[in-house]
């Protein structure tokens, strides 16, 4: 058994009861393949640095999974068919680190920063 | 003698952490590797706050001499930044 983080991007115009079906969508694949998800983080909508197929934006779903080659295989076998993703990211990790939220806390900081504006 | 040698070599190494006059000061940083040190953040694509501080203004990645970091260590930051520009990250 390996860990695995997996990041995909969905396209900008792709709705949040979408991304909701996607992130099913490939957990029910992760598990068909005797994996399991540890963790799994919506990062939200973030600008890309650049363009990808003419999107200025995308959709950051991060998946944490614990599993085979297996699982890996069919989920960019999938991935790479579909038209709602721009990209995926597979890192093989020795170890997690469930604490630290590099995107989450951003989103919060800039909230803060927008409400100490108003 | 060998005082001048040392001299010299001081010398040769401030000579390579500046490549040109142009070159904005935010780019010198401890002689040490910044990031071997005791507490030092880890290496992740996902930490871009960190990962821009060792890229130029055109997105190029700082060669070690300038920033002092260590083989090892720029090794992993270079194969990171590679993982953040595949996710459109940096």
């Amino acid at each position: 058994m390996n860990l695995y983080e997996h990041t995909i991007i969905a396209r900008q115009d792709v709705s949040q009861s979408e991304i909701k079906q996607l992130t099913e969508k490939y957990s029910k694949i992760v598990e068909k393949y005797d994996g399991e998800i540890v963790k799994t983080e919506n990062w939200g909508l973030m600008n890309l640095s650049y363009l990808i197929k003419k999107n200025r934006k995308g959709s950051y779903i991060h998946f944490k999974i614990k599993g085979n080659g297996k699982v890996i295989d069919n989920l960019e076998k999938n991935e790479s068919i579909d038209k709602k993703l721009l990209r995926h990211l597979t890192v093989k990790v020795k170890r997690f680190d469930l604490e630290t939220n590099y995107f989450s806390r951003k989103e919060e900081n800039e909230k803060k920063k927008e409400v100490s504006k108003n | 003698m060998p005082k001048r040698q040392s001299g010299n070599k001081k010398g040769k190494q401030s000579n390579f952490a500046k490549l040109s006059i142009f070159q904005p000061n935010k780019y010198k940083f401890k002689k040490s590797c910044p990031l071997s040190m005791k507490g030092a953040p880890i290496i992740d694509y996902k930490n871009i706050k960190l990962l821009k501080k060792y890229v130029s203004e055109n997105g190029k990645i700082l060669p070690s001499r300038i920033t002092n970091v260590s083989q090892k260590k720029q090794r992993e930051l270079s194969l990171s930044i590679k993982r953040a520009r595949n996710l459109a990250l940096l």
